[in-house]
């Protein structure tokens, strides 16, 4: 009995550590004064810079101190309904995957080249990187630019479509 | 069926076109916006402009080439009967010159032409002492003193103007004296009592800071030597103004009215500072849900639109993005610029159509209640006929008194450089026409040669029966032009109803009546009407409700919810006419 009792103890501890750790992995959606701190007020691509549109950027935490954050800029004087080459920005402190495609640790540009995909440029402009959105028919309220939770890692939604990022 | 004057031809396959900003927008082999006929189309609207003293005015904003945002937006206009005489009169608001500005040639002059009936006008400008002859924007009608007469705050980039009505036929600026002299750059103002104690209170959206001393890069300038970078103020690869994106915006502020006629600025306290300094454009003071609170509407160019909800004790709530106005059903910001409020599916609530930037499609928000609102727009038939368009005045109005509200869309580009490239848009633009069948739009041709046909540089719209026979008419401030005055020549025959209402002041109630709301019953259908100050795009509409009756000859019902909520019902003696309604007494 007594064998027992300590066999189902050592599991639960096991658990429990499992369980720690798999939160710690989990990612944090930042928001409020977190989210501020860590967004760059403007960002540089392919020789301009262009203020951040703060209402429009997001930020996720992996673990402990990795960190994943996006935002729109002010690309153009008007907002139309154009699908932009490049509309904002994507800065990773560590390897990610974008859809199941890696991305090391950078700042990138990012946008859509074309229907239904989204387009990873380093701050040239070149392509790095492209990969199919989903479409999140049943989202309400979209909104231009956010980060919800989702089993493999956070969803950068634009509107409607979205891309799983996940730590590498 | 549309004829088009010559082929047009989306090519996607020039995907990249230059510039950071431009993405993959389509080229055309033709405009898309100017020129669009139908020989089988009917005459609705006839041009009359020439024929009225209006064909003088000229409006002047900037230079031509439009280097700098604040060139591009004004002016409005204003139909409201200043005089009382039972026929409503036209004030077009002018802009002005970066040389006009600095004292070094005549600045351009606002206009009120006085009615004086069969399409006879009198400028009568001087006399009444509202030339303005600043850089002006807007113009919102209220009677904010209550004593019968309306008076109009005219919106300026610079300092703003509030022109008290003397009942002689002249004008007064009091704004300075009354605590409204708003510097900055104000925009489409509205006037309303959003805390029910009688007395109007004014709100003002602000637009772009601007500093003349340290103006932003300019196309004219681009790639020259010693020029500023143009940075991203390019439209498909090609340098243009720069703004509203990338400039710093303006806060908005509302006025409240003290017992003393006087006002003050308590924007911060009310809540509708706008703290994140929106670009904005249009307003109004508007009853959103069935309480008896003024609520508001702020539409805002590039940056989410706000919807403000009364909460009572003299704050408001703003939830335009669980409310679904912020932005279209995509989640996309849209360029906001002109505002259209009306109940366009008779279901009893108020519903909003805002006009939008080309390549993008104006926005219709059904209200659902709750104060919720769904994006309609495609289904309703308004998106896609909209895309090539740059819209800025829109308003609701029976043109043909069916019963049900119909749509006009003035229209116009704000950049000189797409007359230079194949981008299916143009710099003058038609304006849009559409019909409401029981709440579905359907373009209304325009016939080779009339009034829907010609292409305006088009801002500033306002809708009343200028000659009092029971058809909507329309004038339109047009950018650097001459305005176009359209007579509704349609062979309606349904038939109508005017409505003017009187508030009772002693029961808290605005004389004029601003925010009161009209129910009108004719067999099924039941038509509801709001008197709104504001909206359109930096305009006014004539306050006279207007009713189309269809084939009714009576009024089954017509009940009035007053400003201050509580209700009246009325026995209408007979249509076809305009009647006086004051509130507790009847007509």
């Amino acid at each position: 009995m007594k064998h027992s009792l300590k066999q189902f103890s050592l599991v639960l501890a096991l658990l429990a550590v499992a369980v720690s750790v798999a939160a710690q992995d989990r990612p944090t959606i930042l928001t409020g004064a977190e989210l501020t701190r860590v967004i760059p007020t403007g960002f540089y691509f392919q020789g301009l810079s262009a203020p951040t549109q703060m209402r429009n950027a997001a930020a996720a935490r992996f673990g402990t101190d990795r960190y994943v954050l996006s935002g729109l800029v002010d690309t153009s004087g008007y907002s139309a309904d154009v699908r932009a080459k490049y509309v904002g920005f994507l800065i990773t402190d560590s390897a990610i995957t974008l859809n199941g495609e890696p991305l090391p640790a950078g700042a990138y540009g990012f946008g859509f080249a074309t229907e239904g995909k989204l387009t990873v440029m380093d701050l040239a402009g070149k392509d790095l990187l492209s990969v199919p959105v989903t479409s999140d028919k049943e989202l309400k309220r979209p909104r231009p630019l956010t980060m919800s939770a989702d089993p493999g890692g956070v969803r950068l939604y634009n509107g409607k479509e979205y891309v799983v990022i996940a730590a590498k | 069926m549309f004829v088009l004057c010559s082929f047009f031809v989306p090519n996607t396959a020039q995907a990249q076109t230059g510039g950071a900003s431009t993405g993959t927008p389509a080229t055309y082999t033709s405009r898309r916006t100017a020129g669009i006929t139908d020989p089988n189309a009917p005459v609705i609207f006839e041009d009359v402009t020439d024929k009225t003293p209006l064909a003088n005015f000229r409006h002047r904003s900037g230079e031509a080439a439009k280097d700098y945002i604040f060139e591009t937006p004004s002016g409005g206009v204003a139909i409201f009967d200043y005089d009382a005489d039972g026929r409503p009169d036209v004030y077009l608001v002018n802009g002005s010159t970066s040389a006009a500005l600095r004292g070094k040639e005549k600045a351009p002059r606002a206009a009120l032409y006085r009615n004086l009936g069969n399409w006879k006008f009198e400028d009568v400008t001087d006399k009444a002492g509202v030339a303005n002859e600043r850089w002006g924007f807007s113009v919102a009608v209220g009677d904010y003193n209550n004593d019968g007469r309306p008076d109009m705050f005219v919106g300026n980039f610079g300092v703003s103007r509030l022109y008290r009505n003397n009942g002689d036929g002249t004008f007064t600026d009091v704004a300075e004296k009354s605590g409204v002299a708003r510097k900055g750059w104000s925009t489409g103002a509205s006037w309303g009592d959003y805390d029910a104690d009688g007395r109007l209170d004014l709100f003002v959206p602000g637009y772009v800071q601007i500093d003349l001393g340290n103006l932003p890069p300019n196309p004219t300038a681009a790639g020259k030597s010693g020029s500023v970078g143009q940075n991203f103020c390019q439209f498909r690869g090609v340098a243009v103004m720069c703004g509203p994106r990338g400039l710093p915006g303006e806060g908005d502020t509302l006025y409240h009215q003290k017992p003393d006629g006087t006002f003050e600025d308590v924007s911060i306290k009310a809540g509708v500072n706008d703290p994140e300094k929106y670009f904005g454009f249009s307003s109004a003071f508007v009853h959103v849900n069935d309480d008896k609170l003024l609520d508001l509407i702020v539409v805002n160019d590039s940056t989410p639109k706000q919807l403000y909800i009364n909460k009572g004790d003299g704050t408001f709530e703003e939830i335009g993005y669980p409310s679904g106005v912020a932005l279209n059903e995509n989640g996309r910001e849209q360029a906001g610029m002109g505002l259209a409020i009306g109940d366009y599916d008779n279901d009893g609530r108020i519903d909003f159509h805002i006009t939008n930037f080309s390549d993008d499609s104006n926005v219709l928000y059904h209200n659902d209640g709750d104060d919720n609102f769904t994006d309609v727009t495609f289904q309703a038939g308004l998106g896609e006929v909209s895309i090539p368009f740059l819209g800025w005045g829109t308003s609701f109005l029976d043109f043909d008194n069916d019963g049900w509200l119909d749509l006009f869309v003035v229209n116009g580009h704000v950049y000189p450089a797409v007359d230079a490239h194949q981008w299916g848009t143009s710099y003058a633009q038609q304006a849009l026409l559409f019909r409401n069948t029981k709440g579905k739009f359907e373009r209304v041709g325009a016939p080779q040669g009339n009034a829907l046909a010609n292409a305006w540089p088009g801002r500033g719209l306002a809708v009343g029966d200028l000659d009092g026979d029971g058809r909507l008419d329309l004038v339109i401030n047009n950018l650097d032009a001459k305005p176009a005055v359209l007579r509704n020549a349609g062979a309606t025959t349904g038939h109508w109803l005017g409505l003017r209402l009187v508030g009772d002041v002693a029961k808290k109630v605005p004389r004029d009546a601003i925010g009161s709301v009209v129910y009108l019953t004719t067999g099924s259908v039941r038509q509801r009407q709001d008197v709104v100050s504001g909206a359109v795009f930096c305009s006014q509409n004539d306050m006279r409700l207007h009713f189309g009756l269809g084939a009714a000859t009576k009024v089954d019902k017509l009940e009035i919810k007053w400003s201050n909520g509580s209700t009246e019902s009325f026995d209408i003696p007979k249509v076809d006419t305009v009647i006086t309604i004051t509130q507790g007494k009847g007509h």
